[in-house]
């Protein structure tokens, strides 16, 4: 009897078997791996006995200008891309959400998320040619109506707001999907009511409509600011950290360090990263759920 | 004030279609480059309609780089499609596995291990899996690729969120049958997840076309390369072929983009379901 119950029991481990042995594989393996070689010297890392430093390459990247600049940089790359994506999300998905807009609103829908599905390889190097002088549409563009030409990925001034357009372009249409859904669960006697009683299309906003708005809000948030303080792709096709190491964020510089042969220094930037994308993550999460 | 309230909807439609416009513009623009000589596009960039339709650009990359398109294509499709297959089958019984067990010590331990997995910065994941690989000897192969891209970061979610809608009366009364487990999953479950699974396929194959970084880590020589990875690589190369590229681009998107068209309610109700309920 007891035989056959844990028969009965066993199965389901059967069946969690193959996702458990990935999990732990490339998963758990991995990470307890990243974290002992960031406590190794990285000439011997990958040999049977690795040589142990200590905390020797967080002090160095810790006490390192260089990356300290480039953790000060990531940081606020995330917080103008985070705005400039769920501002510009959280207004278009209100456009779209109007009554104006009920018949066109799924065709207006596609056009924003089709980035989502594309390649980010190809996007981004379609963007970086965009960007070009002298085969680009978006200087032409600018040439047409009369305004200066842009910099670019190409010149140190003007690479961060090229990258965040960029960036938003390949990622805003997920947030607006989210906030679309959420918008579709909303209350909306609530909002004609107020209306009624006299506030302003903005009071509206903000007292009625915001507040039921704050599980997208959340999800977009702490989402996003995983998301960009990750930021990696974009620089490998368009920038590679330039110029003059004006994108050169914490992602990036440990992969150079990675491929450089430098493990120990690049694992512990990566646990550094880690850190930071659990720290922020959660704090995030925290702030927004409990003003709830 | 009257007029001022008829015109709103005509703002409203025209700032997104503009908005429109202006997220559908490089994919026109990477269509019409591909087909146009570098000639042609220096001298009017902001042209879509081609002059004409010159296909140099889609005959030199069918040799870029040493590496004809068509086996990227090839691997491409070899290393998205069983990937996808592997990962739908595997979370789909991994999450089966702890929706029916929720409280059983290692299911929990796992899901904590899961989602500490999926918190790790991807890119720098990829580290020490290139140090894994390396050990247990599949760097360099198909194998390690697809085995590795099998594991995915929303699956299980999907998954674990339809079997806990399952209702509890139908287990019960075809346990009360004397059906086995296995027998239940096979009869009473899968033919009801159908829908689920098919979605969950559907993004599988989406966001591991895409995928660039793990390929490139994995793989040892360029045979192993995936369109994008191909694409990045001609990207990078002296000597700029931009035509080629272009071509190489449109190669790359347009499977991804018409999987996406054909089933997009799918695709947006999956990837958006749970993250505002949950």
């Amino acid at each position: 009897m007891r035989l056959a119950r844990f028969r009965q029991e066993s199965v389901f481990y059967v069946f969690a078997l193959p996702f458990m042995a990935l999990t732990v594989v490339f998963g758990l393996w991995p990470i307890a791996l990243s974290l002992q070689t960031s406590f190794t010297a990285s000439a011997s890392a990958l040999q049977p006995h690795p040589v142990y430093v200590g905390l020797a390459n967080y002090a160095s990247i810790l006490t390192d200008p260089d990356f300290l600049e480039s953790l000060w940089r990531t940081m606020r790359y995330t917080a103008v891309a985070v705005i400039a994506n769920i501002g510009f999300a959280l207004l278009y998905a209100l456009l779209l959400d109007s009554a104006a807009l009920r018949r066109t609103r799924v065709l207006h829908t596609l056009a924003v998320f089709l980035p989502i599905v594309t390649p980010e390889v190809a996007g981004y190097v379609v963007w970086r040619w965009l960007y070009d002088r002298s085969f680009g549409a978006v200087n032409a563009a600018l040439h047409l109506v009369g305004l200066p030409a842009f910099g670019g990925v190409a010149s140190a001034g003007t690479v961060l707001p090229a990258v965040v357009i960029a960036e938003l372009w390949a990622h805003a249409g997920f947030y607006v999907v989210i906030f679309l859904a959420n918008l579709a669960i909303t209350d909306r006697s609530l909002s004609e009511a107020a209306a009624i009683d006299g506030a302003t299309p903005l009071q509206r906003l903000v007292h009625v409509v915001l507040p039921q708005l704050r599980p997208a809000i959340t999800v977009n948030l702490v989402y996003a600011l995983i998301q960009f303080l990750k930021t990696f792709t974009v620089v490998v096709v368009m920038t590679k950290g330039g110029p003059n190491r004006a994108t050169n964020f914490v992602s990036y510089d440990a992969y150079r360090m990675f491929d450089l042969g430098d493990y120990g220094v690049a694992t512990a930037m990566a646990t550094v990263l880690f850190a930071m994308v659990i720290l922020i993550g959660l704090g995030a999460y925290r702030l927004t759920a409990r003003a709830a | 004030m009257k007029r001022r309230a008829a015109l709103r909807p005509i703002a409203a439609n025209g700032g997104a279609w503009l908005i429109s416009v202006m997220f559908v513009f490089p994919f026109a623009w990477m269509l019409s480059s591909a087909f146009r000589s570098t000639r042609q596009i220096l001298s009017a960039p902001l042209r879509i309609w081609p002059e004409s339709f010159d296909l140099s650009g889609f005959a030199a990359i069918a040799d870029a780089g040493g590496l004809p398109i068509l086996r990227s294509l090839l691997n491409s499709l070899l290393i998205t499609g069983l990937s996808a297959v592997l990962a739908v089958g595997i979370s789909a019984l991994g999450a089966y596995a702890m929706a029916r067990r929720p409280r059983a010590l290692a299911f929990r331990a796992l899901r904590a291990g899961f989602l500490l997995t999926i918190m790790y910065p991807y890119v720098l994941l990829l580290i020490p899996v290139y140090i894994v690989m390396y050990r247990i000897g599949l760097l360099g192969g198909y194998v390690g690729i697809i085995l590795f891209l099998a594991q995915g970061p929303v699956q299980i979610f999907l998954f674990e969120q339809f079997f806990r809608t399952l209702p509890a009366e139908v287990l019960e009364a075809a346990m009360l049958d004397g059906a086995s487990e296995f027998a239940i999953l096979v009869r009473v479950v899968l033919p009801m997840a159908r829908p689920v699974v098919a979605t969950v396929a559907i993004i599988t194959f989406l966001l591991n076309w895409s995928q660039w970084f793990p390929v490139l880590v994995i793989s040892s020589t360029p045979d192993t390369y995936t369109l994008p990875v191909a694409l990045l690589n001609l990207n990078g190369e002296l000597g700029v072929n931009f035509q080629g590229i272009m071509a190489m681009a449109v190669v790359t998107t347009i499977p991804p983009v018409l999987l996406f068209l054909a089933a997009h309610r799918q695709v947006i109700q999956g990837m958006t379901e749970g993250a505002v309920k949950g």
